[in-house]
C-alpha cells in the first residue's frame, strides 16, 4: 500500500511539512471458554500532513492513497496553519532541523502463517490449558498482532521508512472461590511478527503452568493491609514504575504545563541508586521492544538519560518543546495512526540494574509485600503515579507469605524513588500494553527489582 | 450518497458472490474538525477526512470479520475475498448470526457542517473566562471538535439502514499552579448539539475548574476509616462501567458474571434506577443502529435497586440462551433522587466526596482499590479540605447495595446524564 513515493511532492510544501503515509495492520482472534468470539484482520491506512507556520500548527488527514490526496492532505494542513496564524500570530522560532534518514523493517523472514494456522494455534493453546486446569472457571485467550510501517517525509531534509510489527497472547484464567470470581492475567510476546515470537504453543505451557499456580494462590489470598509499606517489586513491574512515575513526570509538554519536575533538572531527585534512561532502539547491543530510529517529526532518535545517580537530568521533547528549552530533541516525537500528529512519548524507558539479589531483597523485609504482576497505570501533574496490582504476595520476616487480592499501589514519583534502598542485577522488559494520552501508542519499559516505599490500598 | 449506498450494497453482494451463507456489510464515512489548545493557547488545527467498511460473513457457521479504511471497489473485492478466507479458518458456532429482516429506515441527528469560526470564537472566550474567574488554571489541553458520520448499514436478512449525524465534543484537561504548588489534573468532557452555549456553563466544567484551584493546598490523611462516599457524576462512570460490563458478553459466555442469576432480582438500593436511553431527546450524543444491526431502543438496566436486562449481544444472547439487548449500552441516564446535594454532605458524619478514581481495574468480583484524586475529605457534614495521597477501597457491586442517596441535581453531559451518589462502607487510608 505504501507505493507513492513522496519526494514527488515536497515541491508543495510553503512551510514546515511533515508528510507521512502509514498503515496499521492487526489480527485479533479471541478465545473465551473455548468459543472462537473474535476473528479479525483489519487494516487502517492514508496520508496524512502536518504543517506548521509561525508557531501554529494544521493538520490533514485523508484514508485513501492518491496523488489528488496528497495534495489534498498538503493544501488542507496548509490553510489549517494559515487560519489559526491569521489569529494567533504567535511569530515563535523556527523548528530545530535534526535531519535524519532510516530504513528499518522488523518483517518476518519466515513463511507467514495463515489465519487458519493462527486460530489453530490459539485453539491448541485452549484445549491444553482446559484439559490441564479443568478447576478453571473461565478462561479468555486473546491473539493480537499489530503493524505499523511508515513512510515519512519533512520539509527540513528527513526521510524514513518502518515496519515496526508486535506480536502477543493475552491470557486470562478465573476460578471460582466461595462463590465469587477471581482472575488472573498475564501477557506473552513482543517485537517481531506472530512467527518470530511463538513457533509452538507448547512453548507456553510452562508459563501458563506458573501463571494457574499463581492464580490458585491468588484465589486463597487476603485483603492487603492498606498503609505506607515497604515493598519489593519484581523486575516486572519495574518498568511500569519507571514509566508511570518518572517518565509521565518528564514529558516537557507536561512539564510546561507546572509538573513538579519543572525546576528540577541538576537536582537530586531519587536514591543514587537510581539510573534511568528511556532508550531510543537498543539496550546492550539488543533491539528494544519498540525501536524508534527516526522519531514521526523526522528527528534521529538518541537514548534519553532522564536520571542519572539519583540526579535529574534532562526531559523527553518534541521539536517544539526542544524548541523552548534550548536542546536537542531526541525523537521522542510519534503518532498512533495516519490520523494522528506526533506528540511526546516514551520509548523504551528503563531502571538500570543495581547489584543487589531478588532473594536478598525479600529476606531483607520485616513485614511487607513482594508485588509481582501490574495491571493498569496512571500518573498526575503533582508526580503521585499509581498502579494495579493483580499478582503479589505478603513478605513476613523475610519470606513469602500469602497471596494478595487485587490491590492498587501510589506514591508520588520522587519521594518514593528516594526511598530506594536496593536494586537488583536482573533485567526484565514488558511491552505488552498501550500507554494513553490523547492517543494509545506501543511503549517498552523495564527494570530490575526494586526494595522501596509505597502506599498499598486494601482493608 | 446514493454512490456510498452502492458501494455498501458491493461490499455486500461481494461477501456474497464469494460464498458467504450470511454477511454483513457497514461503511461509515467521517468528516472531523478539531481545534486543539495546549497550554492555554490554540496550537493546532486538524481535518480529518477517514472511512471504516466493516465486513462480516457467516459460512458454515463459521464467521469471520474485517475492518479496512477503503472505499474502493477493488478494495472491497480484496476484503470480501480476505473475510471469507478468515471465516473459513474459525472455529464453527451455532450462535453466530446476523440480524433478522426490519424495516428499512433513515436516521439522522445534529448538523452537517460545524462552523469553524464560532469554534474557535467559543475556545476563546473559554480561555479567556477561565483566565479572569480562575486565574491559577492551567488548560493543559482542551480539544473542540466537530464530526460528521454517515454510515450504512446492510445485512443478507434484508437490514438497510442509514444514519447521519453531527455533533460537536469538548474535552478540557487541567490544573492548576500557585509558585511551585500544584493541584492533580482533572479532565471532563461533554458533547453538544451545537454551540449556542459558553463551554464553561456546559457539563460539570465549571465546578471543577474552582475545585482545581482550591486543589492547590491538599492535606494527606492519616491513618484509615470506613465511612461514606459521595460519587460525583464525572466518577460515577466507573461505578456503572462495573455494571455493564459484568453483564455483557465477556463474563456470562465464560460463566464468572457475579449477575449471571440476578435478572429481577435486588442488585443495588431501590434508590437507584439506570437506563441506557441513546434515542432520548436530552442525549444529544446517541446513537440509532446497534453493532449487530438492530434498530435501538432505549432500555432500563436497573429499576428501582432490580436488575431488568442485561447487556447481551447478539452472539451472547444466543450463546447464553438469554435476552438480547435492546441497544449497544451507553447513554447512560440515572433517575435523580430526592435529596439535595447540600443535604447528602451534611447526612455524612465521615466520609469523602470522590471526584476522579485513578485505580487498577476492579475484579471481576467488584473488589476495587485506588487513589482518591480531587477528592475532598467530609467530617461532621462538612467538606474539610482536599486529600492527597488517599487511597480508596471496597466492593462496587456492595457499593451499589449499600446507596443512601441520590442527588435531585444532575449533570447533562450529552453523553450521559448523571446524579451524585452517596454510598456507605468504603475503606479510605493514607499514610
Amino acid at each position: 500500500m505504501l507505493t507513492l513515493n513522496l519526494h514527488d511532492y515536497k515541491g508543495l510544501f510553503t512551510a514546515y511539512t511533515e508528510l507521512r503515509v502509514q498503515e496499521n495492520r492487526s489480527v485479533n482472534i479471541t478465545f473465551v471458554k473455548g468459543n472462537n468470539t473474535l476473528n479479525l484482520r483489519s487494516s487502517t491506512g492514508g496520508i496524512s500532513a502536518r504543517v506548521c507556520r509561525n508557531g501554529s500548527w494544521g493538520f490533514a488527514s485523508h484514508p485513501g492513497i492518491s496523488e489528488e490526496n496528497v495534495k489534498t492532505v498538503i493544501r488542507a494542513a496548509t490553510d489549517n496553519a494559515l487560519f489559526l496564524d491569521s489569529k494567533e500570530q504567535k511569530e515563535k522560532d523556527p523548528l530545530p532541523a535534526v535531519p535524519a534518514s532510516s530504513e528499518n523493517d522488523f518483517s518476518t523472514s519466515r513463511p507467514r502463517l495463515s489465519q487458519k494456522d493462527l486460530v489453530e494455534f490459539i485453539r491448541e493453546l485452549d484445549d491444553h490449558i482446559a484439559s490441564s486446569y479443568p478447576q478453571l472457571a473461565g478462561r479468555t485467550l486473546s491473539l493480537r498482532c499489530l503493524d505499523m510501517e511508515k513512510r515519512l517525509l519533512t520539509s527540513d531534509g528527513s526521510y524514513s521508512h518502518s515496519m515496526i510489527p508486535r506480536s502477543f497472547i493475552y491470557i486470562q484464567l478465573s476460578v471460582i472461590k466461595n462463590g465469587s470470581p477471581v482472575e488472573l492475567f498475564d501477557v506473552y510476546g513482543g517485537l517481531g511478527q506472530f512467527e518470530d515470537q511463538f513457533s509452538a504453543p507448547g512453548d507456553l505451557f510452562e508459563e501458563v503452568a506458573r501463571q494457574y499456580h499463581h492464580l490458585i494462590k491468588k484465589s486463597e489470598g487476603v485483603f492487603a493491609d492498606a498503609g505506607l509499606k515497604t515493598c519489593v517489586l519484581d523486575a516486572d513491574l519495574a518498568g511500569i514504575l519507571a514509566h508511570e512515575a518518572i517518565g509521565h513526570t518528564v514529558e516537557a509538554d507536561i512539564v510546561m504545563s507546572g509538573s513538579v519536575a519543572g525546576d528540577k533538572i541538576g537536582r537530586e531527585v531519587a536514591s543514587p541508586l537510581i539510573t534511568m534512561i528511556d532508550f531510543a532502539n537498543s539496550y546492550q547491543g539488543e533491539t528494544c521492544p519498540v525501536p524508534v530510529y527516526v522519531d514521526d517529526e523526522g528527528t534521529a532518535a538518541k537514548d534519553a538519560v532522564l536520571i542519572k545517580e539519583g540526579v535529574l537530568k534532562s526531559f523527553l521533547h518534541n521539536k517544539e518543546s526542544a524548541n523552548h528549552y534550548r536542546v536537542a530533541p531526541a525523537g521522542n516525537a510519534r503518532a498512533y495512526a495516519y490520523s494522528d500528529e506526533p506528540l511526546i512519548r516514551m520509548r523504551n524507558t528503563v531502571i538500570l540494574p543495581g547489584t543487589s539479589t531478588l532473594e536478598a531483597m525479600i529476606a531483607s523485609v520485616d513485614d511487607g509485600y513482594y508485588l509481582i504482576r501490574p495491571g493498569n497505570g496512571q500518573a498526575d501533574s503533582t508526580s503521585e503515579f499509581m498502579f494495579g496490582i493483580v499478582l503479589g504476595y505478603e513478605i513476613k520476616k523475610g519470606k513469602i507469605g500469602r497471596a494478595i487480592k487485587d490491590t492498587t499501589i501510589s506514591g508520588v514519583a520522587f519521594d518514593v524513588l528516594k526511598t530506594v534502598s536496593m536494586v537488583s542485577g536482573e533485567m526484565s522488559w514488558m511491552s505488552g500494553g498501550m500507554c494513553g494520552k490523547k492517543q494509545p501508542i506501543p511503549v517498552g519499559m523495564g527494570g530490575p527489582a526494586i526494595k522501596c516505599q509505597l502506599n498499598v490500598g486494601g482493608r | 450518497m446514493d454512490n456510498l449506498r452502492e458501494i455498501a450494497r458491493d461490499g455486500l453482494n461481494e461477501l456474497l458472490k464469494a460464498g458467504a451463507g450470511k454477511a454483513a456489510c457497514s461503511l461509515t464515512l467521517i468528516d472531523k474538525q478539531e481545534l486543539n489548545v495546549d497550554l492555554g493557547e490554540p496550537s493546532l488545527l486538524r481535518t480529518i477526512f477517514d472511512a471504516s467498511v466493516n465486513l462480516v460473513a457467516i459460512k458454515d457457521q463459521k464467521k469471520g470479520s474485517t475492518a479496512v479504511n477503503r472505499t474502493d471497489r477493488s478494495a472491497l473485492r480484496q476484503a470480501a475475498a480476505d473475510v471469507l478466507a478468515i471465516a473459513t479458518a474459525a472455529a464453527p458456532d451455532e450462535a453466530h448470526d446476523i440480524a433478522e429482516a426490519q424495516p428499512p429506515a433513515e436516521f439522522s441527528s445534529g448538523g452537517s457542517r460545524p462552523d469553524l469560526d464560532k469554534m474557535y470564537s467559543r475556545m476563546k472566550e473559554l480561555l479567556r473566562e477561565v483566565g479572569a474567574r480562575y486565574p491559577r488554571v492551567v488548560i493543559r489541553q482542551a480539544i473542540l471538535d466537530f464530526t460528521r458520520t454517515k454510515k450504512y448499514f446492510l445485512n443478507s436478512n434484508g437490514v438497510d439502514f442509514v444514519t447521519s449525524k453531527g455533533i460537536y465534543r469538548c474535552l478540557v484537561f487541567f490544573c492548576s499552579r500557585e509558585g511551585e504548588r500544584i493541584s492533580s489534573f482533572n479532565i471532563t468532557g461533554f458533547s453538544l448539539k451545537d454551540l449556542e452555549q459558553e463551554l464553561l456553563d456546559c457539563g460539570s466544567l465549571d465546578t471543577l475548574l474552582r475545585q482545581s484551584t482550591e486543589q492547590i493546598t491538599t492535606h494527606p490523611l492519616q491513618g484509615k476509616f470506613t465511612g461514606e462516599v459521595i460519587i460525583t457524576p464525572d466518577c460515577l462512570e466507573d461505578l456503572i462501567g462495573f455494571l455493564t460490563g459484568a453483564i455483557s458478553d465477556g463474563p456470562f459466555i465464560s460463566g464468572t458474571s457475579i449477575y449471571r442469576d440476578k435478572l429481577n432480582r435486588q442488585v443495588a438500593a431501590p434508590l437507584f434506577s439506570l437506563h441506557s436511553r441513546p434515542l432520548d431527546n436530552e442525549i444529544c450524543d446517541g446513537y440509532f443502529v446497534t453493532a449487530d444491526g438492530y434498530a435501538a431502543r432505549n432500555s432500563t438496566i436497573v429499576e428501582k435497586g432490580v436488575l431488568k436486562s442485561f447487556l447481551l449481544s447478539l452472539y451472547g444472547s444466543r450463546k447464553t440462551g438469554r435476552p438480547r439487548a435492546a441497544n449497544d449500552g451507553g447513554a447512560y441516564v440515572v433517575d435523580p433522587g430526592e435529596t439535595d446535594f447540600s443535604d447528602m454532605v451534611r447526612s455524612v458524619e465521615k466520609g469523602i466526596l470522590l471526584a476522579r478514581f485513578s485505580g487498577g481495574e476492579p475484579s471481576e468480583n467488584g473488589d476495587f482499590a485506588g487513589v482518591a484524586k480531587n477528592s475532598y475529605l467530609i467530617e461532621g457534614g462538612e467538606i474539610k479540605y482536599p486529600l492527597s495521597e488517599s487511597m480508596i477501597s471496597g466492593n462496587f457491586a456492595e457499593l451499589l447495595m449499600n446507596i443512601t442517596a441520590v442527588s435531585r441535581e444532575r449533570i447533562n453531559f450529552g453523553n450521559a446524564i448523571l446524579p451524585w451518589i452517596s454510598a456507605s462502607g468504603v475503606t479510605v487510608s493514607g499514610k
